[in-house]
């Protein structure tokens, strides 16, 4: 069964409506009321009405359509409303309720349960223990924080997956600040039954998704292989995936039985899965949103080479260092290049890669720079740093940049250090289409990132194409 | 005769081993094309001779038994071993040592294996691994798996790009690539070792864990050789019980 009764429901249940504000059945029925353009059905023996809707005794009462249940019971309820959602016909449950094997104990029995009466009814599960699905296209939000509290982003490209609802609640909440939009964003709890394999697939054959931000702590058992085929189909359809890995797998009684058993430790082996699927993993929050911003405005690097042009020449510096820990080249110029930028610049600025324009430079010097070197040499990304403090620079340089890049095809990023007069500037640059960050690691660790997604496309792309051809 | 993986496979879980033995291993692993050592098993001492003679000095000697854990232990494994008359002797010793030290134990004969030249020492492995499936491992051999443990993974089944990647990620691959004294190994060599391995554990669900430990890595154009093989088995759903 797909996946689109999660997304783009006919209709919604919300099982355990309630007129109380703030509580999970009231955030939900209101946000699903003011946004989704699909029919909402409160279910609650207790009223007649929530927030203007009519209450049903339970979701056996509910008219038709409806595509989906939203259950937000107490936990001892839940594996009943999944039973009547079986009954009823609805195919897809959100179980947002926690208190399941998260808590161990009953909870665990309660899962046991919730698992025996989905499968044996057919009714696909997301959660339980999860905050759901955010759809900005659809209008389909069962998260059950206020916007008041959690600003939801704009629609956009960006898809995020997470195991954890906090997290990725604070994320949507990140981006709408960063202005990222978002197409789709599921969190999934206890993933009994819906995990980020399943949501994967789905968002491939997804018009609105990009790229997709994964928060993985682990897979469940016999997925792994699944997730890599998930990855690469992604990559195929030229959507990365971007992750990062909270936790450690505990592999107790396999380790230590021969040397492969005892070294292959959980997280090397996501480590070693991620790099053969294709995953670009990132090491903190940070670096998820700088790639998700460069990729939604710049799309793969065809390359690894790098040009640097520097007002600062220490920026320069740290930037090709930068360059070389992530696996980016800052190769030489060419001697006629170098030769033609001499003539144009002052005998003091440092003409090389980096090219260094130095502290007295103007916007000219920067235009002149990606005038002559890319019209003679192949470069697969430009990093600009421009701070702003030198007295001959103003905001032309951001013109200059996306002009550059639109004429020679070549992605840009900025960085541009500094206070105010730096963050006005860097939302010039990106005002323009050009990623800006506030550090050189930052910018560089994004390019990358970009570098390292173009590869995995283009290997997925080979390896799926292999697999075709071996299938006549 | 010659067996199919899967009838020695089976033929070990029937007797209740987990193992198999070091010649079942080695014809597990020849089947899939892997360089195992020349060798043959040699029920008496005339047998053993002329394996000997069959496989090419130097030799090494081992006793067969499902019931001995640590060949060495008991006396049961004789190296470098030039001429028929050492073979002879470390073939009388052997028969004595575990008659002695291991007198129940089911003896199914003295392996006789070439004693393949010295060469940078490699690991590759394998296991299954609960969420991935089966998984290879590779590394250098010695103290840069065991203290290091520098070492590479990836998911069955591998494509040979995978299985390259493995070889050039790991610290050590500036050894294999050569340096001061040490000549550029056979990386494709490797790769084939890999790529077997990979295609057993696919294959053969019933391969717990594999490990070539050591392998000897030649310089380019002359190969690698496995200079010993552990194989644990299982039926499907059953655990591979503590051993060895």
């Amino acid at each position: 069964m797909s996946l689109d009764p999660f997304f783009r429901p006919r209709g919604v249940a919300v099982v355990g409506a309630t007129p109380r504000p703030g509580a999970p059945g009231y955030v939900i029925v209101e946000q699903l009321r003011r946004k989704y353009r699909g029919r909402v059905y409160p279910v609650n023996p207790k009223y007649e009405e929530v927030l203007g809707l009519p209450s049903y005794p339970s979701l056996l009462d509910v008219p038709d359509p409806v595509d989906l249940a939203v259950v937000v019971v107490a936990a001892p309820k839940v594996p009943g409303v999944v039973e009547e959602a079986g009954r009823r016909g609805v195919p897809a449950v959100i179980v947002v309720s926690g208190g399941f094997a998260e808590v161990g104990g009953e909870g665990v029995e309660l899962q046991r349960r919730l698992i025996e009466v989905a499968r044996r009814y057919g009714v696909r599960v997301i959660g339980p223990n999860c905050i759901g699905v955010l759809d900005t296209s659809s209008g389909l939000d069962t998260f059950f924080l206020p916007e008041d509290r959690l600003p939801r982003p704009p629609r956009g490209p960006v898809a995020i997956a997470s195991q954890s609802g906090a997290l990725l609640s604070m994320w949507l909440e990140w981006m709408a600040a960063e202005g990222l939009g978002v197409s789709k964003a599921v969190s999934y709890g206890n993933k009994v039954d819906v995990d980020e394999v399943d949501v994967i697939e789905y968002l491939v054959e997804d018009p609105d998704t990009k790229i997709i931000l994964l928060y993985i702590e682990g897979l469940r058992p016999g997925r792994g292989r699944a997730f890599v085929e998930a990855v690469r189909r992604a990559l195929a359809a030229g959507k990365p995936v971007v992750a990062l890995k909270g936790g450690r797998t505990e592999r107790g009684a396999l380790a230590a039985r021969s040397h492969t058993a005892a070294l292959a430790s959980g997280y090397q082996l996501y480590r070693a899965v991620f790099k053969q699927a294709g995953v670009v993993e990132v090491e903190d929050m940070q670096a998820l949103f700088d790639v998700a911003k460069a990729y939604v405005m710049l799309g793969p690097l065809r390359g690894r080479r790098l040009l640097i042009v520097t007002n600062a020449g220490g920026e320069g510096v740290l930037a090709t260092d930068y360059a070389d820990m992530y696996g980016l080249e800052v190769p030489q110029l060419g001697a006629e290049v170098r030769e033609r930028l001499r003539r144009h610049l002052p005998p003091h600025a440092v003409v090389g890669n980096p090219v260094d324009l130095t502290a007295d430079t103007d916007d000219e010097r920067y235009r002149v720079v990606f005038d002559e070197v890319l019209s003679r040499e192949r470069f697969d990304a430009v990093l600009v740093i421009a701070p702003p403090h030198p007295p001959g620079m103003s905001w032309r340089v951001a013109e200059y940049a996306a002009d550059a890049m639109r004429r020679f095809g070549v992605p840009f990023a900025a960085v541009v250090t500094g206070g105010k007069l730096a963050e006005a500037l860097a939302a010039e640059f990106e005002r323009r289409g050009v990623p800006a960050y506030p550090t050189p690691e930052r910018g560089v660790r994004a390019l990358a990132a970009l570098a390292a997604i173009g590869e995995a496309m283009g290997r997925a792309r080979r390896l799926l194409a292999g697999a075709r051809g071996a299938d006549r | 005769m010659r067996l199919s993986p899967r009838e020695i496979v089976e033929a070990a879980l029937r007797e209740g081993r987990r193992k198999l033995l070091e010649h079942e291993a080695y014809a597990l692993l020849e089947h899939y094309g892997l360089p195992v050592p020349r060798h043959a098993l040699a029920r008496s001492l005339e047998e053993a001779v002329e394996a000997a003679e069959h496989v090419g000095y130097p030799v090494v000697l081992k006793v067969v038994s499902p019931d001995i854990v640590h060949k060495s232990d008991v006396g049961g494994v004789v190296l470098g071993l030039r001429s028929e008359e050492e073979v002879a002797e470390a073939y009388a010793r052997i028969v004595e040592n575990v008659k002695r030290r291991a007198p129940e134990a089911r003896i199914y004969g003295i392996l006789v294996q070439h004693m393949v030249p010295e060469g940078v020492e490699v690991i590759v492995g394998a296991t299954r691994d609960p969420v991935f499936g089966p998984v290879v491992m590779f590394g250098l051999g010695g103290i840069f798996v065991e203290v290091l443990k520098d070492v590479s993974f990836r998911v069955v089944p591998l494509t040979e790009d995978d299985a390259e990647e493995m070889i050039r990620e790991i610290k050590g691959y500036a050894v294999l690539k050569g340096v001061r004294g040490i000549a550029r190994r056979d990386i494709a060599a490797l790769k084939r070792i890999i790529l077997g391995v990979a295609r057993i554990m696919e294959e053969i669900p019933e391969v717990r864990e594999l490990d070539l430990n050591p392998v000897m890595s030649y310089p380019e154009g002359q190969g690698a050789a496995i200079a010993d093989a552990r194989v644990i088995v299982a039926r499907p759903g059953e655990e591979p019980e503590e051993h060895v």
